[in-house]
């Protein structure tokens, strides 16, 4: 069964992947912009924090193991880890599940700290402050070299299934797993955004003086969504990792964050199938506007195709905010199961008192 | 070997001054539309290019700067008549206008990109004759300093008589304080903002033509000079030019001196130059969000003088 699709099957979970990540990005980033009002701007900043933690548990936990003996950043070293995981499958699946609980719970404890001036700060400068704490996060890794190695990166962190032979049956079963957890993740941020919880939210990214004078605890729901936002990250940038199989520095730029903010933007606000809509129309433009994929078919340029491709995620959100702020898919009112506010009585005398 | 701090504090002048050129179009923009421009760095970057292009073409630095000016300014107004004034009319939110910023950013970076690469001048630099003139301790004065200095010092007298002692810069300090009531006032508002985006984004322009000369440019050079734009006028407070000077200057101190006493003294990698402006403003906007706008200096030594009320 895997032959006769092989040849497209590369092209197809490399999408999928791409699709998955970018939605955890994008579901939580939506949980902090769109239904908070907290513009996270350092969103890459958390998914970095997820990518670190991962490759360097994995990485070094394998070094150890391997007992090899040369540089832990050169390239040999990484290609004994690859090998040594190869041959010991229920060490790459532990090695993955590890990385994933700790990277969040890590990716968690900086979206603590992240909140202290996202309780501080109005929403323009939290913005910035954000986007300067996660430039501060990368300068810090690129020249730190027991974080991610440097410039050259981090290799060699192996990827859970790389004990199976087959690439593509590989990449197949690498694609469900991240593909259920981007799925698990949007039916939590769904639960979570139609509980109390997320009306809380809400009313705080609506107007959080009203919700203050309402006696809702504004201070800890910021913390919280922060905390959650950021574990969420925390986990696409471990997904991610374990994909790529290595980690870089320079990777974590604040572009991903506004094409990540481009997809909210695009979709909907406050709105998770937006997002999820957002997500795919976002991530096909970034995947069919690759250079790999447009030499497949055979499409030259002079220039390098990627810019084109960020001209039009600063085209998009220009326009959603001019044309349709609210989305392709514009927010609805939330279902509550337990009170059906529609056949209320009270509901009528409300329609009556708007005429 | 004693620490030689006179190319660093050459250094820091030189580029402190760029900084606070930058900033002075920001903080401008800033106090009176209330946008966190996040498309400023592109005009830094466009007049970079001009600049180097047409020098490089044989005309001359002056009649460049001035080009450069021309279409930084043409920029900044575009931006203005076609992004923020229709998301400003529709009634956005600030942060929505910041969002849009972004967006404009990365619109009018990649156009860059793509024409840079299709001309083959990703990286350009113009191609002025550097002479040294005279050489402070190891640090040379070089003509490229000739020009920095004097345009930073004009501009920011320029500004401050425009803002203090003419009608226009009045009004704008009007709309800065308030713009509904400079509006009920009879301030024509879109046409002064418009006057606004062309001195701001002039100015930005000149200061990447400086660059441009200095080091060189590429479609990055803005987005990657703005982080320490934003510093420099956060240090000010984001309302007041002598503020921004000061940010600027302090920006460029700390990260050439800075840089080098921490090198020297606790083996920090100078890598982490950007890290010190970064980490500034963070602390700056946690701690003292109003920058050095409304510190008291003269009265403060009036006090510990005893000469205070």
């Amino acid at each position: 069964m895997f032959e006769a699709i092989g040849g497209y099957t590369p092209l197809i979970t490399s999408f999928l992947v791409l699709f998955a990540i970018y939605l955890i990005m994008a579901l939580s980033l939506n949980l902090e912009y769109g239904y908070s009002g907290i513009p996270n701007f350092g969103h890459v900043f958390f998914m970095s924090v997820g990518a670190y933690v991962s490759g360097n548990l994995t990485a070094r936990i394998l070094y150890k193991l391997s007992g090899s003996t040369v540089d832990f950043c050169s390239g040999q070293a990484a290609s004994v880890r690859t090998a040594y995981a190869s041959q010991h499958p229920g060490l790459s699946i532990a090695l993955f599940i590890l990385s994933l609980v700790i990277g969040a719970i890590v990716g968690g404890a900086f979206g603590y700290i992240g909140s202290y001036p996202g309780l501080r700060l109005k929403e323009s400068f939290l913005a910035i402050t954000l986007i300067f704490i996660g430039e501060i996060g990368r300068i810090i890794a690129r020249n730190e070299k027991g974080l991610a190695c440097g410039l050259t990166g981090l290799t060699g962190i192996a990827n859970p299934f790389c004990w199976i032979d087959n690439v593509n049956l590989r990449s197949i079963l690498y694609t469900i797993v991240v593909l259920s957890m981007a799925a698990a993740t949007f039916i939590y941020v769904q639960k979570l955004s139609q509980s109390p919880f997320g009306r809380l939210l809400k009313a705080m990214g609506d107007d959080d003086l009203a919700a203050k004078v309402l006696g809702k605890r504004i201070p800890r729901a910021r913390e919280a969504v922060m905390v959650i936002g950021s574990a969420l990250a925390a986990i696409a940038g471990v997904l991610r990792t374990f994909y790529i199989q290595g980690v870089v520095a320079d990777d974590f730029i604040p572009l991903i964050t506004f094409t990540v903010l481009s997809m909210v933007i695009l979709g909907g606000v406050a709105n998770n199938l937006g997002v999820l809509l957002g997500t795919l129309v976002m991530t096909m433009i970034d995947h069919f506007l690759s250079p790999s994929f447009l030499s497949t078919i055979g499409f030259r340029v002079e220039f390098d195709i990627t810019y084109v491709k960020y001209v039009i995620t600063g085209l998009i959100m220009i326009f959603m905010l001019m044309v349709r702020p609210e989305g392709i898919i514009p927010e609805k009112p939330v279902k509550t199961p337990l009170l059906d506010i529609s056949s209320s009585e009270e509901w009528e005398v409300e329609e009556e008192l708007k005429l | 070997m004693t620490l030689d701090l006179s190319v660093p504090l050459m250094n820091s002048l030189t580029l402190g001054c760029m900084y606070t050129l930058m900033a002075l179009g920001l903080t401008m923009s800033y106090s009176v539309t209330k946008i966190s421009n996040f498309a400023h760095g592109e005009l830094v970057t466009l007049g970079g290019y001009i600049t180097a292009l047409s020098v490089n073409r044989g005309i001359n630095l002056p009649i460049s700067l001035v080009l450069a000016f021309i279409a930084s300014a043409l920029l900044a107004v575009a931006i203005d008549e076609l992004v923020y004034k229709p998301l400003i009319k529709k009634g956005s939110r600030p942060l929505f206008l910041l969002v849009a910023s972004i967006g404009a950013g990365l619109v009018v970076r990649y156009l860059m990109f793509i024409y840079a690469d299709l001309r083959g001048v990703i990286t350009i630099q113009a191609r002025t004759s550097v002479e040294i003139i005279a050489r402070i301790g190891r640090a040379a004065l070089t003509t490229v300093h000739l020009w920095v200095f004097p345009i930073t010092a004009v501009s920011v007298a320029l500004l401050h008589l425009m803002f203090h002692h003419t009608k226009p810069g009045k009004a704008l300090r009007a709309m800065a304080d308030n713009e509904d009531l400079a509006r009920v006032s009879g301030i024509r508002v879109y046409v002064l903002r418009r006057l606004m985006w062309v001195v701001a984004g002039g100015i930005t322009g000149v200061a990447g033509g400086l660059w441009a000369v200095y080091s060189i440019v590429t479609p990055q050079t803005g987005w990657e000079a703005l982080l320490r734009v934003f510093a420099s006028s956060i240090i000010g407070g984001f309302v007041s030019f002598w503020g921004t000077i000061v940010g600027g200057i302090t920006i460029g101190l700390a990260e050439n001196i800075g840089i080098s006493i921490m090198n020297e003294y606790f083996n920090v990698s100078t890598a982490y130059r950007p890290l010190i402006s970064f980490v500034v403003i963070v602390l700056v906007f946690l701690f003292r969000p109003s920058g050095v706008a409304g510190i008291d200096v003269i009265g403060w030594i009036k006090e510990k003088m005893g000469r205070g009320e």
